[in-house]
């Protein structure tokens, strides 16, 4: 890809990627270059991620930031623009944004040597998932090709996996695709769940779950207290890293992500962050429906977990997780929606489409994947949105994004730059088509 | 002629040495004027029992006693035979727990010429294995047992059991029988051996076990087997078997069958959920009295982890007895499961107040387990002859006030709790100083209730009434300057005689005369009271029914109906479903008695078919010990009370194939199952469907992400892959020969190479799991030659690769829509591979191995247009007509076409899209899902669980511990996880 130029453009939407075919297989696409040409993305139906959706309206965006909206054809205007995209009977969407992955961190589960998510111990804020991040791993292009331009790559495992970063999924190496670094600590709330053992030594049994539980909520608070105590000190004689990298979560400038899925564990989490006077966002929440109030009074922000996701107990309705969603809408609750794991985030879209076809309204259902995710991870004054002035992440779709069977991703832009959309699974298919001469 | 019968009448072994002198006795004892309980349904009044060493020698009314004879008078009490319990471990040496073994251990430990499998111990002997447990002994007396049926609960054959008194000075005298019973279960116990790892393994083992005692027995095999030599013995035997669940009471039953068997089976308490399938069974019970305790509910977020299966089985298991009694069921008790066996009457009481008769519960007590043992002539009931195995007590035994006082056994007697000779109650005066004050005598006999009054005035009494002693204290005036009154006095002749001590010390004698004699306050009227309780539902969990969902004649009208047939999707069409089929899809259907939907603006599709699926099955799916486990079927394991089959109706699912997992080459056998919620089973099962088995490849099978110590089994590379392969349908081949073979008669019959042979003569298919390339290449070539072909690969997910391959071989695809990056094999994988093959005209499906993902499958195919442009039509084919055709069931189910099955979904949207709801789901006809009717059962479950929490609660307010509740949580399973390791998940 040498220049973007408006003949390109229109040779790129007669035959889906035919121009990036000078990719050699099983290699990843070329990153693109910063952006140099104006682009109008015009005529097409676009979603702003703000709720509001206009059709036959007109995107122009320079130098990697949006600079022009328009909810008219603006037909005149268009001798201004470099690059002109007809996106006539096309969606145009904020690019998506995965909180929570660990994208990068991981390339295949099973194997070791290929996963770099989860320190070892349980207690690990200052290790940083950014310098881990794999830009060349091969799942990733596969994640973008459905409309995930950005994502939060977040350790796992312990009780602090440590801090995760905000990533473009565009790029070179690491320091390329930094969006906002160490933005947040994660805790994973101990399990306070004390479950049947189908043994015969059950007394035994519950006794040391219960003992579990009262080391790790003591392991917790402990750490906190400490952690509290060391930072009111601005400069100690001896430097504990964990500490330093917890320093952030008291003034504010760094996020606390605690992850707890049941009622009593999100309970215990509001206490803790009570106690220390901390903002933090809920993860998981799959019981966030029984303490709205709490959630709401508390002003707790929720990046949900899997929406496609079983009832959590068997007498619930059997769509409990398909309308949660809008029962923390209705409940007034800052929320984005996410797809835990690697791979498994390029069916981001869809968990929005499940909240849309549960109560949700279909751009509600999108802010859940753009813009509220954006606020979430405090990125929204820069991205998240089609608004002017904010970054030219953008997607182009055939049709309705949230809904597989019309959602496929035309043309992504990265802060203005068009990326490649291709992946190694799409270059298989290409080499098998040609193989079996199929068409 | 009574001395007679007391010849020989010795505690000691006659031919025992003995150190001293002998101390031989020979007391006959009478009890008289006893209400004695001849058996469960004899009582006779002013009844006299006879009984001299061990036995009875006479029970009567007009009965001689001896003048030899000690006379016990028992005057308002009652004799009862004692009681028998039928399941108990008592002294038997338990099995030792077996170490930690590094690594998995594939054979057994035990050294000797015994059988393969750890597991069958037919040859333990409870009898030779027996020490006499004085504590437990005491315990058992106390709950009112005289004697027990012991045996060693370890193992799925657990070899006899044996018959003991609880005497505890004489081991010799407390064994009565010692080959009584031979005991099974599903559960392996302390065997570590890797199989069976599931309950289906368990199932086969024992049916495997069967064929081969028959075959050792008939055969002139040259190797000797000590197990099954045992085994054989022990045939003759009554044969119990030990289930914990009312479907392992089924399963049980169904292995019976087989094999000419009618078990006696230890219930799991559960059995009224499915009361009409366990009296067709026509066996004999055993059934547990642990009923479910009360939980503490009290913070409302404990009480949400609580399953309304768990409440409705709280308020209902102590109905059990009540529910077989007038069934006509045939059973005994046992107290096994209790944690403290004293507690055995309570436990009888509350099946008494929830409907049990008494005369079935003593039944149930004294002559059906004394029959089930085949020991009716000695023992559960005192007649003539028999042990002298009795209770003494105070009155109705079921009664809460009733007090044991005496249980002998064999003649032995053991005092659980002393009697009062003398009945005490009235009221007395006495002299205090010179007061005359009066003492009141209420209660029991055996609890009297002693007031002091002076006047009306009642004072401050401390008294204490035993072998006729009375000890009492009184204080009398104000309470700042009470004075105390101590005295000790003797009872005899309806009066007390004693000394008293004056507040000032001195001593006064104390006489306190009858007055006034005592009359007892009628009872208040204890006739039953109907215990209310919540109904039985089908299946006995949350969105169960009472009612079952009936067949019905339906018209939905106007609908966009997708038929899967040449004539594609037809708009504002009528699907006209009757007596479980489709009559017709047209336009303009009309019926008189049709129920009519209209259905303007909705779609209609062929039930969702889900080709790959592992819910609805009990315990592991992976009988994974070793590389070929042909020989299980999930059909044994079907479990109809999963909660996912109604998930998955409300996602349009209505048929799935449940696969045994991939943890081994040569997997088992596979059950395909229409979703009928509510019914059994074996109800469930698709009639007349092809049998298929399951085959896995690459890493599951050759260990690969189990863990370091796994890596001992064969095969650990694809190249060990195709070996068993070879080597499991050779040894078939031979032994096909060997059966048509007359010279070679008799056969050992083979569970494993029957499948085997199946699949070579095209009786039986296969379902591979697989992904890469090569292996799906191997077993192509495998199949051919063997000259059989493939049915399906499933997952194959480089399938796109060898579609040309696939498509010569004849085999059909089922894949995913879009997984990867899990493990190595899959790291080509791609989501266009449903397209290729499709396009390839190889059957292609798309499957779920998840009971999530299954109620989506239609968004699932939705992919498949995504990825690679699969016409909409074609899509929904991947999860109806083509999982159909791979299931040799399109002639049934799989398209919307007149004669088919009424299998039909009615969704308010595109099928395909996102946004679509199922609004009902058919299966035969039959409206098992339906979203208005979902609503109001989720407000009938909030109002049933409500209920029974605050009644919960209640048992809090009469004084009950309540425990804190534990999460139960089913274990969802899916064929590709390789944490499922075989050690990790027992069969039960």
């Amino acid at each position: 890809m040498k220049k973007l130029n408006n003949l390109y453009i229109t040779i790129l939407f007669c035959s889906f990627n035919l121009g990036i075919s000078i990719n050699t297989i099983a290699q990843n696409p070329t990153p693109a270059k910063p952006q140099t040409k104006s682009i109008l993305i015009n005529g097409g139906t676009v979603h702003d991620g703000l709720g509001k959706v206009y059709n036959d309206a007109s995107v122009g965006f320079k130098d990697g930031k949006i600079i022009y909206l328009s909810y008219v054809n603006q037909a005149e205007s268009k001798q201004i623009w470099d690059t002109i995209i007809d996106a006539k009977g096309k969606h145009v969407y904020p690019g998506l944004i995965a909180l929570n992955t660990y994208l990068g961190l991981a390339e295949i589960e099973a194997i070791r040597a290929m996963n770099d998510y989860a320190e070892v111990g349980d207690n690990n804020p200052s290790a940083r998932s950014i310098i881990a991040y794999n830009t060349d791993s091969k799942v990733t292009p596969t994640v973008r090709s459905n409309g995930i331009l950005m994502a939060q790559i977040t350790p796992q495992g312990g009780l602090i996996s440590g801090s995760s970063s905000i990533v473009n999924l565009d790029a070179w190496n690491w320091e390329d695709a930094a969006y906002k670094t160490d933005e947040g600590i994660h805790v994973n709330w101990p399990s306070m769940r004390v479950y049947f053992g189908n043994g015969t030594e059950q007394e035994e049994f519950e006794k040391k779950q219960k003992e579990r539980i009262s080391k790790e909520l003591e392991s917790i608070e402990n750490l906190f207290d400490n952690a509290y105590a060391y930072q009111l000190t601005a400069k100690p004689e001896s430097k504990n890293l964990n500490f330093e990298a917890m320093r952030g979560l008291f003034n504010g400038t760094k996020k606390l992500y605690i992850h707890a899925d049941y009622v009593k564990e999100i309970i215990a989490a509001i206490n803790l962050c009570n106690k220390f006077k901390i903002q933090f966002v809920l993860v998981g929440a799959a019981d966030a429906g029984l303490v709205l109030n709490l959630l709401k009074d508390n002003n707790v922000p929720i990046i949900l977990g899997k929406t496609h996701a079983l009832p959590n107990r068997d007498d619930e309705a059997i769509d409990a997780a398909f309308t949660l969603p809008k029962k923390l809408k209705d409940a007034g609750i800052l929320f984005a929606l996410s797809c835990d794991g690697f791979w498994q985030v390029r069916n981001l879209p869809f968990m929005a489409g499940t909240a849309a076809a549960y109560g949700l309204s279909k751009e509600d259902a999108l802010s859940t994947i753009t813009y509220n995710a954006a606020q979430i991870a405090g990125i929204d004054q820069q991205v998240g949105s089609i608004a002017n002035g904010k970054d030219a992440t953008i997607l182009i779709c055939n049709g309705d994004l949230l809904d597989m069977k019309s959602s496929t991703i035309k043309n992504a832009f990265i802060q203005g730059r068009l990326i490649d959309i291709d992946n190694i699974q799409h270059q298989l298919y290409e080499k098998y088509k040609k193989k079996y001469e199929l068409k | 002629m009574l001395i007679l019968c007391c010849i020989g009448a010795v505690n000691a072994q006659q031919n025992f040495p003995v150190n001293g002198l002998r101390n031989e006795k020979k007391i006959i004892y009478a009890f008289t004027n006893a209400k004695i309980y001849i058996d469960y349904k004899t009582i006779i009044e002013k009844a006299t029992l006879i009984i001299c060493d061990d036995k009875i020698i006479e029970v009567g009314i007009a009965v001689i006693v001896p003048k030899e004879a000690l006379i016990v008078d028992l005057q308002g009490k009652s004799i009862y035979p004692s009681f028998i319990d039928i399941y108990s471990d008592y002294g038997v040496v338990q099995a030792e727990k077996s170490k930690y073994k590094e690594g998995p251990q594939y054979e057994s430990s035990v050294k000797g010429a015994f059988g393969w499998n750890e597991s069958l111990k037919a040859d333990f002997n409870a009898y030779s294995n027996f020490n006499i447990d004085v504590k437990s002994a005491e315990t058992m007396r106390k709950a009112g047992f005289g004697t027990v049926l012991s045996l060693r609960k370890d193992g799925i054959c657990r070899g006899t059991a044996a018959v003991f008194t609880l005497r505890d000075d004489n081991h010799n005298k407390a064994l009565i029988k010692d080959k009584a019973a031979a005991c099974y279960s599903f559960k392996k116990g302390s065997s570590q051996q890797q199989y069976p790892s599931s309950l289906m393994g368990s199932i086969a083992l024992l049916r495997q076990t069967y064929y081969d005692g028959k075959w050792y027995a008939s055969a002139k095999v040259k190797e000797k087997n000590i197990t099954l030599d045992s085994w054989n013995d022990i045939q003759k035997l009554p044969q119990l078997f030990e289930s914990d669940d009312k479907l392992n009471t089924l399963r049980i039953a169904k292995i019976g069958e087989e094999f000419g068997i009618n078990y006696l089976i230890k219930a799991g308490g559960n059995e009224y959920q499915r009361l009409a399938e366990i009296k067709a069974l026509k066996s004999k019970f055993i059934l547990p009295l642990n009923f479910p305790e009360a939980l503490d509910l009290n913070d409302p977020y404990d009480a949400i982890n609580v399953s309304l299966a768990t409440l409705k089985e709280w308020e209902l298991a102590p109905q059990n007895p009540m529910f077989f009694e007038k069934a006509g069921i045939d059973f005994a008790f046992t107290s096994d499961g209790l944690k403290d066996k004293s507690n055995l009457l309570k436990q009888i009481q509350k099946a008494i107040k929830n409907g049990l008769s008494e005369q079935q519960a003593l039944k149930a007590l004294t002559q059906t387990p004394a029959e089930y043992m085949l020991m009716n002539d000695l023992i559960g009931a005192l007649k003539k002859g028999m042990l002298a195995n009795f209770i003494i007590s105070s009155g109705n035994i079921f009664e809460k006030e009733n007090v044991i006082f005496e249980n002998w056994v064999q003649g032995s007697r053991y005092i659980i709790k002393n009697y009062n000779e003398n009945d005490i109650r009235g009221k007395y005066s006495f002299k205090a100083g010179a007061e005359v004050l009066f003492m009141h005598i209420s209660g029991t006999v055996d609890a009297p209730k002693i007031d002091i009054l002076k006047d009306t005035l009642k004072l401050k009494t401390n008294a204490k009434f035993a072998k006729n002693n009375l000890t009492l204290s009184f204080e009398k005036g104000k309470k700042e300057d009470a004075e105390t009154y101590k005295m000790n006095a003797l009872f005899a002749n309806k009066k007390f005689n004693g000394n008293m001590q004056m507040p000032d010390g001195n001593w006064q004698s104390f006489n306190a005369n009858l007055i006034e004699a005592y009359s007892e306050i009628a009872k208040k009227d204890s006739s039953k009271t109907e215990i209310e309780t919540g109904k039985i539902i089908y299946p006995f969990c949350a969105y169960g029914l009472v009612e079952q969902p009936i067949q019905e004649e339906v018209i939905l009208k106007n609908a966009t109906v997708w038929t899967n047939e040449k004539e594609g999707i037809l708009t504002e069409t009528d699907v006209w479903i009757k007596a479980g089929k489709i009559v017709k899809v047209a336009k303009g259907l009309q019926s008189p008695t049709a129920r009519v939907i209209d259905a303007k603006g909705k779609h209609i599709t062929p039930g969702i078919i889900d080709e790959h699926s592992h819910i609805a099955a009990t315990g592991n799916v992976n009988e994974g010990a070793h590389s070929s486990s042909a020989e299980v079927r999930i059909g044994d394991i079907i479990d109809c009370d999963d909660i996912n089959i109604y998930r998955q109706l409300a996602g349009g699912v209505t048929t799935a194939h449940i696969l045994h997992g991939s943890a081994n080459a040569i997997g088992g056998q596979t059950q395909l199952i229409k979703l009928r919620w509510g019914k059994t089973p074996n109800q469930m099962k698709f009639e007349g469907a092809d049998g298929f088995i399951k085959f896995a490849l690459g890493e599951n099978v050759k260990q690969t992400n189990w863990g370091e110590k796994y890596t001992i089994r064969y095969p650990q590379t694809r190249m060990g892959v195709e070996q068993i392969y070879i080597d499991a349908f050779t040894r078939a081949k031979e032994y096909e020969a060997g059966l048509k073979d007359p010279l070679k008669q008799p056969v050992r019959k083979d569970l494993q190479l029957d499948a085997m042979l199946e699949i070579i003569n095209k009786k039986r298919f296969i379902t591979c799991h697989s992904y890469q390339q090569s292996e799906i290449n191997m077993l192509i070539h495998v199949a051919d030659s063997f000259k059989f072909k493939v049915n399906t690969f499933t997952h194959i997910l480089e399938g796109y690769k060898v579609a040309d391959k696939m498509k010569k071989h004849g085999v059909g695809a089922s894949t995913f829509s879009d997984w990867w990056a899990y493990k190595y094999e899959v790291i080509e994988a791609i989501p266009y591979n449903g397209a290729i093959l499709n396009q390839m005209e190889v059957v292609t499906a798309f499957n779920s191995d998840d009971a999530e993902m299954a109620r989506r499958l239609n968004q699932e195919a939705a992919k498949a247009i995504k990825y690679g442009g699969v016409s909409e039509e074609d899509a929904l084919k991947f999860v109806t007509l083509n999982p159909a055709k791979l299931l040799h069931i399109d002639n049934r189910v799989g398209s919307l076409k007149e004669g088919k099955d009424a299998d039909i979904v009615l969704w308010n949207d595109h099928p395909l899209s996102v946004y679509t709801k199922t609004l009902q789901t058919y299966v035969d006809g039959i409206c098992y899902f339906d979203i208005d009717k979902d609503t109001q059962l989720q407000k009938d479950i909030a109002e049933e669980r409500n209920r029974l929490i605050q009644k919960m609660q209640k048992e809090k307010d009469n004084g009950e511990v309540l425990k804190k509740p534990v999460i139960k949580k089913k274990q969802l399973q899916h064929c590709n996880e390789y944490e499922l390791l075989p050690h990790e998940s027992d069969s039960n």
